[in-house]
Parts: C-alpha cells; structure tokens; sequence
C-alpha cells in the first residue's frame, strides 16, 4: 500500500444556479494576462450542450483520455511514435473557433463618434488580431439552451438516448437543463503529465494538484490534445501551456481556492483524501462497469489504522491525516456514495465528483391540483426529465447503477425533511424511501446538514500544506546560515 | 593553460613563417613553376594560354617583372601600358592570377628558374603529354560520365559537374559555385590550352580541389572531347536548366504538400463551424 494525499473536490449541482461568479473571480485572479484571455480555468456548462471548446467530450473527434488496448492503458492522442510524427503539428487540437476568438470593444467610439442620426455604437475587435470581428462564439455561447437545435442536440451524452427521449428533451413544458461547473479534475491518473515530451507536467508529491513547470514547457501542446476535459491551455503569448493550479498559493495559506471562495450556490466542498498509489494503473486498466467501484476502492479510509500507518511511512503528515478524517469530499463520495465523478471512462480517474442534480418534478394534473405522489415512491426519479441514461453518460462512465442509488438517496433525504419540517408526508412513507434508498436516518440527518446548514469550514477543510517540509527537498534552509545577508540569486558570470 | 596555449601558436606560427621565408633553390623553384605557371606558360614550347616566358628577363625588367608576379591584378588595374597589353593579348582577356605564397624571393627565384630553364633541363610544357589523336564518339560519352560524376576520378577529385554548369548537361544543370564551362573551350584557348589549364589548375580554388588529385591525361582528354562536343551543340544563352530547376522545386513541393495533407487528412479543422454548418445544411 502506497499511501499518498490529494486535495479533492466535490461539486453539488443541485444547488449551482449558474451564475458563473467562479468564472470572474478566477478570469479576474489568473488569466486577465496577455495570452490567456480566451481560457477558462473554471467554467460554467449548460447541460444538454456542447461546452468549452465546441464538443470536448466527443473523443472521437479529440483523442483525449486513455483507451485500453491489449489490456495495456495507451493514451489515445499519442505514443513514442505518434509524439515523433506529429511533434510540429498535432492534429486533435482544438482550433481557435472551438474555444473562441476573445475580442472587447471600441468604447471610445461611444464617445468620439461625430454626431449624426443613428446611436454610437462599440464595435467588436478581436483581442488576438485587434481587427474588427463579427462575433460568433463564446466561452458560454450556448448558455440557459442558447441556441439549443444545434449546440444542446449536439450534446455527446445524448449518445445512445432513444430519439423520442431526445426529442422531448426539448419539448415544450418538459424542456429541462442543469448547470455544470467545471475546473481542472487534478486526476490521479493525468493524461497531460503522460503526454508531455518535455516532462514538464508534474503531480505535486504532497497534494496532487498538477503543474506545468514554466520553464520546462517547451509548448509541444500535447497536454492539450491529451487532456479528455479540455482543461489545458496554450498561452501564444509566452508559448507555454498553463491550467489550472487550484489556487495553490491560496491553499498554502489556508484559503480555499477563488471559484470555490466566491461561490454563490456554496456548492463547492474541498478536502483531503488518502488513497493507495500503487493500485492506479490497476483500476485505470479496469472495464467500464466495474470503474466507478475501483476508485471508490482507491480512496482508502483515513480512520483505519492501517492507512494511518502507512500513511505516516510514506511522510504524510498527521496533520493531513487528521485533516482527511475530516473531509467533506470523503463522506459524499465515500460514506454517501452521493458524488460521482465525470466521465471516468476516460480512465484518468478525475479528482473531483459532482453530486447528480435533481430534475424538476413531474406532475399529473388532478382535480386541478398538482398530484405527484404515486405508489412507486421514486416515481420521480425514473420518469425525470433528464433521462437517467444522459446522466449516466456524463457521471456513470454510461452505467446507471450509481446514478440511481444516487438520485434516489436524495430524493429519500428530501422527503425526510419534508416529514420533519413541512410535515405534508408520513412518517412511513419517509421512512420507508430511507430504507428503500439504503440511508439511515442519521445519514440522512448528516446529509441535509452538509448539503443545507454547511459553513464555511464545513466545506473547506483544508490540510496544512507543510511547505517547509517540501521545500527541503529541493532546498537546503540552512545553505545561507552565516551568510551574508545579500548577495546574488544566482552567481555572475565572469571570464570566458 | 593559456599561456601554454599562447607558446603553441607561438612555435606554430614560427615554423610556418620560416617554411613560407625559406630560400627558394632551383629545385623547388622548378616545382613550383610546375605546379602553378605551367598550366598557361611554357619556357621556349610557344604561347598557349598566356606569353612563352623565354627571355623574359631580357623583354622586361626586373624590378617590373617581380612586382607584376606578386599581384598581376593590381598592376593592371594600375593602367600600366605593358601590363594592359598582356591582357589585350590573353584569350577571354584573362587576368593571371597569383600564386599562393608569393613573395619577393619566390619570385626571384622562379625569374632565376626562367632564365637558366635555357641551359638546363626545358620543363615539359603541361598538356604536352595529350594525345593529339581527334576525339571519338566514345571519348565524348566517357568524358560525360566523368562530368556528371557517374564515373569517378581515378585520384578522386570531385565531378565537375559539383560546381560547373555545362549548357543543359544534366537536365537541371550543374553547381553555381564555379564558372559557367559553355564557353570554356573558347575562352582558355581551345584543345591545347583547356588541355594544359586541366593539368594543372593556377586558380587557387582549383588547385585546391585538384592539387593533391590531378587529373589523368585520359581523363583530361575526354572531357575535353566533352567540352567540345556540348559547347558545339549548346545554344549560348540556353537557361532552360534554370527553368526546370524551379519547375522540379515546385512540382516537389506540391507533392510534399499532398503527403502532408494525406497524412493529416483526419485533424480537426473546426469542431463548432461544421456543426452549425450541418445544422444549417440540414435544414432549420
């Protein structure tokens, strides 16, 4: 048992409202430079639709993720030979388009325009080139089903969908979307890392969020290729790849990350999970059906004395293991079984699990009022206006199984509380929906607690990150001792 | 390390300067006048490229004769009437070049090698040794083979065609390194001083190239069966060589072109376009 850390996340859509706040603050923090104004750390996705870029879970079309072959984990994008073939043109990138071409305004023309019968306008001009452009895409141009006949149906989870599901999909009084916030799944199995030529893609030994050592970057760009959620960037400014780097320096101080900061939904939970490394190739080689049992199977439980052990022999601080006892991320995804992760059959086995979002209900009409309470409980669930199958596609690796128990736990809590607070259902009914949803009453008591009444420090319990500790592998603190107090970083260059 | 470094150019330099100052003898002037005036001059064997050099102190003086000799060019240039005449006289007006490692002593050694070459031994005129037989038809195919390089050199000089353009020998032409050879025939004085320039080269990049390689008297004698025959056939100003060689640079590049479209022929040129584009085909 190899025992390592690594900070997790969970995402709870049935409480994102879509407002993208998490966008801003992180464009705000990390990509309002020269290069970067096109990326999107974190984004906020319209589900049915197509994201950012245009279509990035169509690997068909990308080549992201791993693919079994032979019983050995390849990456689709590239190999030895594909890296040396294709080094000055890689052939799955997303073009410009698929992003979009950033572009602000000429507000002086508001200002400057001579007078004359029509209104001033602020005509767009392209970030990248500084020419004037007629917009056609954005980061969310298919937001609130923007354009839904061709971006929502274009959904690649509407894969394997009957076509009449498809179609009421987007019928009237039965139209249906949620929103799906995404940042870099800081994977434990990351295709970028693997597909770098330059080795300058790192998983950080204490923490596991992955890097891009600037300096390394040789901007081959086939992390962009490889990565399966499209959460790597080239920056054509600095000619270098830059992503995600979970607010590190924020982490590092004891501060959640801006997008999980600023959320307004509060539907951001962070923590520590410990996890056993040397089964990773294991689970990432396994069947699609059986992936979503072997990495719960990695995440290992922090209160065992085994793990506690083992992980204090691998140097993981007691701190982060009093801290992983404490995750948040831990009880939805582990305890819970509620959080799934997305798209797991790219096997890079993401880091960061979303909790299934709850469709809104279906009703009958009956002596003019509403009616939903059928025999068969979970009604609702079954007959929802997502289809479970397109859930399924997206947090399943295409299996139903988890999704249902998922869903179906919800709903149980939900009721429960209804019992509890609102009082218009039966304590057997609400009873028996715990039972049926394998949820005692105590579960479902914590559950509403963390989903409902969570503070601030009930989402974010961030470990020390011990810096001064793994800073002394790279340096040594006392090399200076006695020394002068300044001096040159690194030594002149003299002579020949 | 660097003042050891300092003493080994420092004996280096020495032994060269005392090797390139040594009193030139007799003997060695005789190599020398081999090696870099026999190609154009005999001593008493007649004119071929330039002036028989018998009496040639008696015609100029000294003094002139060891000033011309260390820079032929300057003196010319200088307006110098005698100087001016010898080039009216050379065929193709061709300037004598210098001879590496020219110098005053050298000079006068060789002027003392001229006027003894007299008395003693007469140096064998370079190109003497050529067969004055007429050219064959197989004479001007081998002499092609060497040219292009199909046949190698037997001291292994490199092939002509490396550096020389021979009117449309080749198809694309040769290299642009060295002179355009189509009127070379003309120009160095036809069989006997083309003959005599090719077994000893004077121009210091020749000489470099074929110094220590010199070509064979066969040799010789078919390319100049070669050169005649293609500066017979080749019109002057035929650059239809240069036509082609950007034709079949072109033509090259759209076949590369067509690889690398084949070879790329699935990347992605645009996700979100062809998806609108498809949806607006199928019908809105």
């Amino acid at each position: 048992m190899n025992v390592r850390s690594q900070i997790s996340m969970v995402f709870h859509l049935d409480k994102c409202i879509g407002c993208h706040t998490c966008s801003i603050a992180c464009k705000n923090i990390w990509t309002d430079r020269k290069g970067t104004e096109y990326m999107w750390w974190n984004n906020v996705e319209t589900k049915p639709g197509t994201g950012f870029p245009t279509d990035w879970e169509d690997q068909e079309r990308y080549h992201g993720g791993w693919e079994v072959h032979d019983g050995q984990l390849q990456l689709k994008s590239t190999g030895k030979a594909k890296t040396l073939f294709n080094i000055y043109h890689n052939p799955s990138m997303p073009t410009m388009d698929d992003y979009y071409e950033p572009w602000t305004y000429k507000y002086e023309e508001l200002f400057n325009a001579p007078e004359g019968t029509d209104q001033p306008t602020a005509r767009p001009v392209s970030m990248v080139t500084g020419e004037l452009i007629n917009i056609e895409a954005g980061p969310n141009w298919d937001d609130d089903l923007g354009g839904s006949p061709i971006y929502a149906a274009s959904d690649p989870n509407l894969k394997g969908l009957h076509h009449d599901t498809q179609q009421q999909l987007f019928a009237i009084e039965r139209l249906v979307f949620f929103y799906f916030p995404r940042i870099c799944n800081h994977c434990l199995n990351p295709s970028c890392v693997a597909s770098c030529p330059s080795g300058a893609l790192y998983k950080r030994g204490e923490d596991g969020i992955v890097l891009v050592d600037q300096k390394r970057c040789r901007g081959w760009r086939a992390c962009v290729a490889a990565c399966p959620y499209k959460k790597m960037f080239y920056n054509w400014n600095t000619g270098k790849s830059e992503k995600c780097i979970l607010c590190f320096p924020r982490l590092e101080t004891g501060q959640a990350p801006a997008c999980f900061h600023s959320c307004v939904g509060r539907i951001r939970y962070l923590g520590v999970l410990l996890y056993d490394a040397s089964r990773i190739e294991e689970v990432a080689s396994l069947p699609s059906d059986k992936l979503i049992e072997g990495q719960r199977s990695l995440i290992l439980d922090p209160n065992d004395p085994e793990v506690i052990s083992a992980a204090r022999r691998n140097g993981v601080h007691d701190s982060v293991i009093e801290s992983a006892q404490r995750s948040p991320v831990y009880r939805f995804v582990k305890d819970w079984k509620l959080a799934l992760p997305p798209h797991l059959e790219y096997r890079t086995l993401p880091m960061l699990f979303y909790v299934p979002p709850m469709s809104p209900v279906m009703s009958n009409r009956s002596n003019g009022s509403l009616d939903h309470v059928s025999g068969d409980l979970f009604h609702d669930i079954e007959e929802a206006r997502v289809p479970m199958k397109f859930l399924a596609n997206l947090f399943g690796a295409g299996e139903q199984g988890p999704l249902r128990y998922a869903l179906r736990k919800q709903q149980a809590v939900r009721w429960y509380r209804r019992f509890k607070t609102v009082g218009d259902v039966d304590e057997q009914t609400a009873v028996r929906m715990l039972q049926q949803a394998d949820c005692s009453s105590e579960e479902a008591e914590a559950i509403y607690a963390l989903t409902s009444l969570c503070t601030f420090d009930d989402r974010f319990v961030i470990p020390p990150m011990h810096r001064e500790e793994a800073i002394q592998m790279m340096e040594d603190p006392l090399e200076h001792k006695q020394g002068v107090g300044f001096g040159f970083l690194s030594g002149p260059k003299r002579g020949m | 390390m660097r003042f050891l470094r300092l003493v080994q150019i420092g004996i280096l330099t020495a032994c060269l300067s005392a090797y390139l100052s040594r009193p030139a003898d007799a003997q060695g002037a005789g190599a020398v006048f081999r090696q870099n005036c026999s190609a154009c001059h005999t001593i008493g064997g007649g004119h071929i490229i330039g002036p028989d050099l018998q009496g040639v102190t008696k015609r100029k003086d000294r003094a002139w004769l060891v000033r011309f000799l260390q820079n032929p060019k300057t003196m010319i240039d200088s307006g110098d009437p005698y100087a001016a005449q010898l080039v009216q006289d050379a065929p193709g007006r061709m300037v004598m070049p210098t001879a590496a490692g020219m110098n005053p002593d050298l000079a006068n050694a060789l002027l003392d090698y001229i006027e003894g070459g007299t008395a003693a031994a007469k140096p064998e005129p370079a190109g003497a040794t050529l067969s004055d037989r007429p050219f064959t038809a197989a004479d001007v195919a081998v002499g092609q083979q060497f040219f292009l390089g199909e046949r190698p050199f037997e001291n292994g000089g490199p092939a002509c065609i490396s550096c020389h353009t021979l009117g449309t020998i080749g198809g694309l032409g040769g290299g642009r390194l060295g002179p355009d050879l189509t009127n070379v025939f003309d120009r160095l004085g036809g069989r006997k001083g083309l003959g005599a320039w090719l077994s000893g080269p004077p121009t210091p990049t020749m000489q470099s190239v074929f110094g220590k390689r010199a070509l064979q008297p066969d040799e010789i004698l078919s390319l100049l069966a070669m050169i005649d025959d293609a500066s017979n056939r080749s019109h002057p100003a035929d650059n239809s060589s240069v036509v082609k060689f950007f034709a079949f640079g072109f033509s090259g590049m759209l076949v590369g072109l067509a690889l690398l479209q084949i070879a790329w022929r699935g990347r992605i040129r645009s996700v979100r376009r062809s998806i609108v584009r498809a949806h607006v085909r199928g019908g809105l």
